[in-house]
C-alpha cells in the first residue's frame, strides 16, 4: 500500500482506521437488547408470536378505541377541569420556584461552586422521581384528593423547569453579563438584568411545555387517587367500557393541541 | 443630533405601555387564583404535611431495608429492560415514519397524514395503551409494557424525527441528487447524514423518560420496580419503599449520566465526552478571551 | 488617579498577559493605549475595576486597592468605573433605557432592579446620558434594532448613568466604520472634556490613536515600551510597539494616494 506509484512518485495513503468506537457502542447494543428481549425471568419475554395470535383481539380494541361515546361526556367535565385546574396551580408554582433554582444550577449564574455542585444534584435526584412516585408518596402523606396530585406536580415541575432553564442559562451571550459586572451590580441584579431578559422566551416556552406534561400526567397520578381525570379513566378501563376511554383520551388530545395552539401564538407575540 | 432651530433639545419620548402583555398576566393570574380556590384544597391536611412527610421520610430511609435489594435490584433490572425494548421499538418504528411525516421530503398529503397519526397516537397515554391494548394481547408483565412504551414513543420520536428532517440544509440534497441518485439512495447519503446525531440523541433522551415511563407502567401491572414501589406503599411497608426509592434514583441519575454522555459524545463528536468542564463557574472575562464552550441544546419530548 | 504598581497577570495555560508593569494614570487624562493583539492590553484595562484578577502587584483606583477588595468594596469601585466594549455587549431582548439604566444598578434597592421599577431620578440621569450622546428619541426602542455606531452610544450612555470618575473603552470602534467610529471617538473625547472623567482607549487603529491621544501608551508582550504624546508618535515609534512595519490593517483609513 505504500509502494510508490511511478506516475506520481508519491504513496497512497492508507485509509485511517475507523474510531472503534461507533462499532463497539452498536455491539454492545446488539448484545443488550437480545438479554432484555429474552425469555422470562432473564429479559422480559418478547413474544412475536402473541402479537400475531391476538391480533383479531387487538383489532376489536382499537376499533372501540376509535369510536369515542360522547354520551359520556357529562360525566367527564367536572374531572377535566379538576385536571386543568390542578395543572394551572401546580404548573405556575412549581415554574416560580424553578426559576431561582434555575440560577443556582447555572455556572453563569451561580454564587459559588459549591452551590452550582449541591443544586445540580439535588436537582438530579428530584428529577429522577417520575411523578407517579411524587403522588404516590404525597397520598400517602395527605390523603387521597387533588391536593396530593398538586404536591405531586409542583415537585415533578420544579425538577423540569430547574433542569431545562439551567441549561439555557448556560448557553447566553455572556457580553451583558460582563457588562453588569461592569457597572457594579450584585449577583441578583446582574441575574434580572442581564440573563432574564435573554432566557424569558425559553422559560415561557418550558412553562407551556410542563403545563402539557401536567395535562398528561393527570391520567397517571389520578390513578392512585390524586386527583383529575385519571380516576375516571382507570374506572371505566377497569369496566371495559373502552368507548368511554376513547372519549377521555379525545377529550385529553383536544386539550392538549389547545394548549399547544396557545403556546405557538404566545411564543410568536413575546419573541 | 437633531438640535432643532429653537436650540431646545429633542423631545424625550414617554414610555411605552404593554396593554396586552399586562391584561395576559392579570389573566394568568386570574385563572391562577379561580383554580386555586375552586380545587377546594383541604388546607388542614397542608398543615399537617410537613409532619406526615417527616415522619414517612424517616420510616422509609432511617434505615431502608436493606435486604430488600434482593427482591428490588431484579426488579428494577426488568424496568429497565423494559424500557430500552421500548425505546428501540419505537426508535425503530420512527425513523420511516419520521421520513414520511417531512413536509420537504415526502409528498404534502401524505406528511400531513403521517403526522396527524403521529399526534394521534401520542396522545394515548402509555398506561392506556398497556392496559386497554398490550395487556389484553401479551397479558400482563413487562412485555406489555414495552410494547405501549414503545407505540407511544413512536409519536413523539416522529414528530422530532421529521421536525429534525425538516430543518436540514438542503445543499447536500441538490448535491446527491444532481449525480441521478434515486429516491431511497437520496435519504440514505443526503438527508440521513445530517440527522442522524440529532435523531440519535433524541433516541437517548428518550431512553431517560422511558425509565422513568416503565417505573410508571409498575403500578398498574407490568412488572418492575414500580409494582414494588406500590405495593410496599399501600401496605405500609416504608423501610422497603426507601430501598426501592433509592434503587430507583440510583439507577436513574446513572442512565441520565451514560445517557448524557453519549449524547454529547453523538453531538459534538469524539473527545467531548470527558469530565464535565460546564462544572467551572465561568468568568464571563474569561470566558470572552478564550472563547466560550458549547452546551447542549434540546428539545424537550 | 489610578496606579499600577509592579502587576503581573498570568493566565492558566502559563500565558503571561502583563509582566511587572508600573503605570499611574492622574484624573482628568485621555489616554489611548495601543499594541497588538494579545499584548496585553484587554487584561489591563480588565484590570482596573477587577474583572481580570491579577497574579501579583498591586493596583490602586482613587487609593483603594482593587486585587484585595472586597465584593461589596468591588462593586462600590467597579460603579464609579464605567466600561464600554467592543461589542457593545447590550441586552438585545430589552429596550435602550433599560440598558442605560443598568449603570445605575449598584444604588438601586433590591425590590425595585427586581422588578425593574426605575426611580424618576434615575430616570432623569437615564435620559441626561442619552441626551448627551445625541439618541435620546431611541429611548424605548429595543437594543438589537439599532445601528452599530447606535449601540455603541447606548454603551456609552449606560457608563455615563453611572456617573464615572473614570470611563474604560475595550477597542469601542473595532466593529463600526470609519465615519462612525470617528464619531464615536470624538463622543468620547468631549466627554473627557466636559465631564474632566478619566478616559482610557484601547485602540487598534494607529492613526485614530495619533489623532485622538493626548497621551498614548504602548504595549508589547504584557510590557510598557512606549508613553508619549499622540503627536509624538511617529511611525518609527510604532514600529517599536508592533515590532514590525505597519501594514494597511493597523490604520482606520488609508490616505488618499
Amino acid at each position: 500500500m505504500t509502494a510508490p506509484t511511478p506516475a506520481t512518485g508519491t504513496p497512497r495513503p492508507t485509509r485511517p482506521r475507523r474510531s472503534p468506537f461507533v462499532a463497539l457502542s452498536l455491539l454492545a447494543g446488539v448484545v443488550f437488547t437480545l438479554y432484555c428481549a429474552a425469555p422470562r425471568p432473564l429479559g422480559i419475554g418478547v413474544d412475536l408470536g402473541a402479537i400475531a395470535s391476538n391480533l383479531t383481539r387487538g383489532r376489536e380494541i382499537i376499533a372501540q378505541l376509535l369510536r369515542p361515546n360522547f354520551a359520556f361526556f357529562p360525566r367527564t367535565v367536572t374531572p377535566l377541569i379538576e385536571t386543568f385546574q390542578m395543572a394551572v396551580v401546580a404548573c405556575l408554582i412549581g415554574c416560580a420556584v424553578g426559576l431561582p433554582l434555575a440560577f443556582l444550577a447555572s455556572r453563569v449564574t451561580a454564587p459559588g461552586r459549591w452551590t452550582l455542585t449541591i443544586d445540580r444534584w439535588v436537582l438530579n435526584v428530584v428529577r429522577a422521581l417520575p411523578d407517579l412516585l411524587y403522588a404516590l408518596i404525597f397520598v400517602a402523606a395527605v390523603g387521597i384528593g387533588p391536593l396530593a396530585g398538586v404536591l405531586a406536580l409542583i415537585f415533578f415541575n420544579i425538577g423540569v423547569m430547574a433542569k431545562l432553564l439551567s441549561e439555557s442559562t448556560d448557553a447566553v451571550d455572556v457580553g451583558p453579563v460582563e457588562a453588569a459586572m461592569a457597572v457594579g451590580a450584585s449577583r441578583t441584579q446582574m441575574v434580572r438584568s442581564a440573563v432574564f431578559p435573554q432566557v424569558l422566551p425559553n422559560y415561557v416556552a418550558y412553562s407551556l411545555y410542563i403545563f402539557e406534561l401536567n395535562i398528561r400526567a393527570s391520567t397517571v397520578i389520578g390513578i392512585v387517587g390524586a386527583g383529575g381525570i385519571g380516576n375516571v379513566l382507570n374506572t371505566q378501563m377497569k369496566f371495559f367500557n373502552f368507548s368511554n376511554v376513547a372519549l377521555v383520551v379525545l377529550e385529553l388530545f383536544l386539550l392538549v393541541l389547545l394548549i399547544e395552539l396557545a403556546s405557538v401564538s404566545l411564543r410568536r407575540r413575546l419573541v | 443630533m437633531s438640535v432643532a432651530a429653537t436650540g431646545t433639545l429633542p423631545h424625550r419620548p414617554g414610555r411605552p405601555t404593554h396593554l396586552r402583555r399586562d391584561l395576559l398576566f392579570i389573566a394568568v393570574i386570574a385563572v391562577f387564583l379561580w383554580s386555586l380556590v375552586n380545587l377546594g384544597l383541604r388546607l388542614d391536611r397542608l398543615i399537617e404535611l410537613p409532619g406526615k412527610l417527616l415522619g414517612i421520610m424517616e420510616a422509609m430511609f432511617l434505615p431502608p431495608d436493606w435486604a430488600y435489594v434482593d427482591v428490588a435490584l431484579p426488579e428494577m433490572v426488568v424496568s429497565l429492560q423494559m424500557a430500552w425494548i421500548g425505546t428501540l421499538i419505537g426508535a425503530v418504528l420512527s425513523l420511516p415514519l419520521g421520513f414520511f411525516a417531512a413536509h420537504n421530503v415526502s409528498p404534502r398529503p401524505v406528511s400531513a397524514a403521517i403526522r396527524l397519526l403521529l399526534d394521534g397516537i401520542r396522545a394515548f397515554p402509555e398506561i392506556v395503551l398497556a392496559v386497554v391494548i398490550f395487556v389484553p394481547i401479551a397479558g400482563l408483565g413487562p412485555y406489555a409494557g414495552a410494547l405501549a412504551i414503545g407505540i407511544h414513543s413512536v409519536g413523539t420520536l416522529g414528530k422530532l424525527t421529521a421536525e429534525a428532517i425538516e430543518s436540514i440544509d438542503s445543499g447536500p440534497v441538490e448535491g446527491v441528487r444532481a449525480t441521478g441518485a434515486s429516491g431511497l439512495q437520496l435519504q440514505r447519503w443526503a438527508v440521513l447524514p445530517q440527522v442522524l446525531p440529532e435523531v440519535v440523541a433524541f433516541w437517548l433522551y428518550r431512553f431517560e423518560i422511558n425509565v422513568r415511563a416503565a417505573a410508571v407502567l409498575g403500578v398498574v401491572g407490568a412488572g418492575g420496580i414500580g409494582s414494588l414501589l406500590a405495593q410496599t406503599l399501600n401496605y405500609g411497608r416504608y423501610s422497603k419503599t426507601g430501598l426501592a426509592i433509592i434503587i430507583v434514583v440510583v439507577a436513574t441519575l446513572l442512565v441520565d449520566q451514560i445517557s448524557g454522555r453519549l449524547r454529547r459524545r453523538v453531538i459534538d463528536g469524539p473527545g467531548s465526552a470527558g469530565p464535565d468542564a460546564a462544572q467551572e463557574i465561568v468568568d464571563p472575562a474569561l470566558v470572552l478571551a478564550e472563547g466560550a464552550p458549547r452546551p447542549i441544546a434540546l428539545r424537550p419530548s | 488617579m489610578i496606579r499600577f504598581d509592579r502587576v503581573s497577570v498570568t493566565y492558566r495555560g502559563g500565558v503571561h498577559a502583563l509582566r511587572d508593569l508600573t503605570l499611574e494614570i492622574p484624573d482628568g487624562q485621555f489616554v489611548v493605549m495601543v499594541g497588538l493583539s494579545g499584548a496585553g492590553k484587554s487584561t489591563l484595562i480588565r484590570a482596573i475595576n477587577g474583572l481580570v484578577p491579577i497574579t501579583s502587584g498591586s493596583v490602586f483606583v482613587d487609593d483603594q486597592d482593587v486585587a484585595r477588595a472586597s465584593g461589596r468594596e468591588l462593586r462600590r469601585i467597579r460603579a464609579s468605573v464605567g466600561m464600554i466594549f467592543q461589542g457593545f455587549n447590550l441586552v438585545k431582548r430589552a429596550s435602550v433605557m433599560d440598558n442605560v439604566l443598568m449603570g445605575r444598578l449598584h444604588s438601586t434597592p433590591g425590590w425595585r432592579s427586581l422588578l425593574g421599577r426605575w426611580s424618576a431620578a434615575d430616570l432623569e440621569l437615564g435620559f441626561e446620558a442619552l441626551e448627551r450622546v445625541g439618541i435620546v428619541d431611541k429611548a424605548w426602542v429595543r437594543a438589537s434594532d439599532l445601528s452599530g455606531g447606535q449601540q455603541q452610544r447606548v454603551g456609552i450612555a449606560r457608563a455615563l448613568a453611572q456617573q464615572p470618575h473614570i470611563i474604560l473603552a475595550d477597542e469601542p470602534v473595532a466593529s463600526l466604520d470609519p465615519p462612525t467610529s470617528h464619531q464615536v471617538m470624538r463622543d468620547l473625547k468631549r466627554i473627557n472634556e466636559e465631564l474632566g472623567i478619566t478616559t482610557i482607549v484601547n485602540l487598534h487603529f494607529l492613526d485614530l490613536a495619533r489623532v485622538y491621544g493626548d497621551r498614548v501608551i504602548g504595549l508589547r508582550g504584557g510590557e510598557l515600551v512606549y508613553d508619549g504624546t499622540g503627536a509624538a508618535a511617529d511611525d518609527g515609534a510604532f514600529r517599536d510597539i508592533y515590532g514590525r512595519s505597519l501594514t494597511a490593517e493597523d490604520v482606520l483609513e488609508t490616505p488618499a494616494a
